[in-house]
């Protein structure tokens, strides 16, 4: 199964809608229940193989289940039914900064947010000066976040994530972060990654992006998936969709 | 058995966000780590003019310690209360208070109510050893019995760090709980003998005899309450230098292991949800 990276077998996820919620005992006591729900199935039957050594781009309108994908690719929800097996080390870029404590050090911070993100202290303290190289914040690496600008902020915390060095890494449109300067820098660390045969799937509404960097594509809709292959194939059919008039 | 493998491999990522909760706390403070002390010190003010000097409460000189000072011995009593009220008070909050980062970041989940706890941890060692100090100076031979202090401070940790993993999962269903449990915590301390000792219980109850005829007394029911036996365990050592009953070691790990299994039992079944629920 070396040629897989991630299985994605049969999944589905239905989120509760709530049309009354009682999250205090109060209401939960009177009403005599906590909560009046129906389900709704965010994705639905979705099955798809993301080869190892692919960029693979998740692409569909909003709502259509991409970042729900995500975040069960990523172990923070977890699908009602069927199964996501991953063949190698998986690191998830949703958010940058997650975890950054305002008054503490730029430094500091490298080193809780790489442990968030599953790094040793070992690999951390071997690539700090690498991370803080990539962030472009040397001079203010032993300030407190709390002063840096967001630019500064999110450079940085994207300089951690980027340098966790999975097998797979699953990154959900945090690609516009910085100036100029910094998105081509992290073109580039795409592609080193790519030639170190590491699996990279994201999620963009940049068509272009997309297009550019993925080599296969995954077209979501409602929930289902209607196309997956090649990424130019791919982009065009849902590209194509998009101008069909409704109906 | 592999999720303890699991917490384990954790340890690292705990520290950190021990760190961060040592660091972050008193940040930016002129007085820094000593604000950990000035909780504790205007309680024992407070209590020893109400209750020591007003209600007069005498308890007995440590034996065979000699050691006869009121504030002294409320502290021995007060700083295990106030670090179990600590625990409780933050860890309930700690899994609302991370939403975003548990919404983003695939991570073992209950780093967040253990670091809680082990920064609480690092507060009462502080606040600890400058009793111990104390206690030295007015005479007591406390020295020798800090291996042991060490184990029953050790005991009470993880059962208050049970009490959090417990406490923070319910405050995610119900954000009642943080409010319902300040309520909790001020029955509980005057349920606990921490302002007045353990023997005036015991007279009240010996006064009653079995309530409404049955074999249960007063003193029986007191007894339920886990913090009488660490509190008795903590003055044992600390204020009367003398080796507590090894019942009372039994109670007070049997607490710990059962509050802290069963903390970990909750959080596991409901660690998969909790992006979700948030």
């Amino acid at each position: 199964m070396s040629d897989i990276a991630v299985r994605v077998d049969h999944v589905s996820k239905s989120f509760r809608m709530y049309h009354e919620r009682n999250q205090t005992i109060k209401s939960a006591v009177m009403r005599g229940r906590t909560s009046v729900h129906d389900d709704f199935w965010a994705l639905k039957d979705v099955t798809l193989d993301v080869p190892s050594g692919s960029t693979f781009g998740l692409i569909g309108s909003n709502g259509s289940g991409k970042s729900t994908l995500l975040k069960c690719l990523a172990n923070i929800y977890y699908p009602n039914k069927g199964t996501i097996s991953h063949f190698g080390r998986i690191a998830a870029m949703l958010e940058v900064g997650s975890g950054f404590h305002t008054e503490l050090s730029g430094r500091e911070n490298i080193f809780l947010n790489g442990s968030i993100l599953g790094m040793s202290k070992k690999e951390i303290t071997a690539k700090v000066d690498e991370i803080i190289d990539f962030s472009g914040v040397e001079q203010f690496i032993d300030q407190p976040v709390k002063n840096y600008s967001s630019g500064m902020f999110v450079r940085l915390g994207f300089a951690v994530a980027i340098n966790v060095e999975p097998d797979i890494l699953v990154v959900d449109e945090v690609l516009a972060v910085g100036d100029a300067e910094f998105q081509e820098k992290c073109v580039q660390k795409f592609k080193d990654f790519k030639k170190a045969g590491r699996t990279v799937i994201l999620v963009s509404h940049d068509m272009g992006a997309i297009q550019t960097m993925c080599d296969h594509a995954a077209w979501l809709s409602h929930g289902e998936l209607i196309e997956t292959g090649p990424a130019k194939t791919t982009i065009k059919s849902y590209l194509d969709s998009l101008e069909r008039p409704a109906g | 058995m592999r999720y303890l493998k699991e917490l384990f491999s954790a340890r690292e990522l705990l520290s950190y966000l021990t760190m961060r909760e040592i660091k972050g706390k008193y940040k930016r403070t002129v007085f820094g780590q000593l604000w950990s002390l000035a909780n504790p010190l205007a309680l024992m003010v407070i209590y020893t003019f109400i209750f020591g000097l007003i209600f007069r409460i005498t308890p007995d000189a440590g034996d065979p310690s000699g050691l006869n000072v009121f504030a002294l011995w409320l502290l021995c009593g007060l700083l295990p209360w106030t670090f179990v009220a600590n625990v409780i008070n933050a860890g309930v909050g700690s899994l609302v208070s991370n939403a975003g980062l548990i919404q983003k970041v695939s991570f073992n989940r209950i780093v967040l109510p253990l670091s809680l706890t082990a920064a609480s941890g690092y507060n009462w060692l502080f606040e600890m050893g400058v009793l111990v100090v104390a206690l030295s100076i007015v005479g007591g031979f406390v020295l020798p019995w800090i291996p042991l202090l060490l184990v029953i401070m050790v005991l009470l940790t993880i059962f208050a760090g049970g009490l959090a993993l417990m406490l923070s999962v319910a405050n995610v269903y119900f954000r009642d709980t943080q409010y319902f449990i300040s309520l909790i915590l001020q029955m509980w301390m005057y349920l606990s003998p921490v302002i007045y000792p353990i023997t005036m219980v015991r007279d009240v109850s010996n006064d009653i005899g079995g309530l409404f005829g049955s074999p249960v007394t007063l003193e029986g029911l007191y007894q339920l309450n886990p913090m009488v036996h660490f509190i008795e365990v903590f003055r044992n050592l600390l204020y009367d230098n003398r080796w507590p009953d090894l019942i009372e070691w039994g109670i007070c790990a049997g607490w710990a292991v059962v509050v802290f299994g069963l903390g970990l039992v909750v959080f596991r079944k409901n660690e998969r949800n909790l992006a979700e629920a948030l």
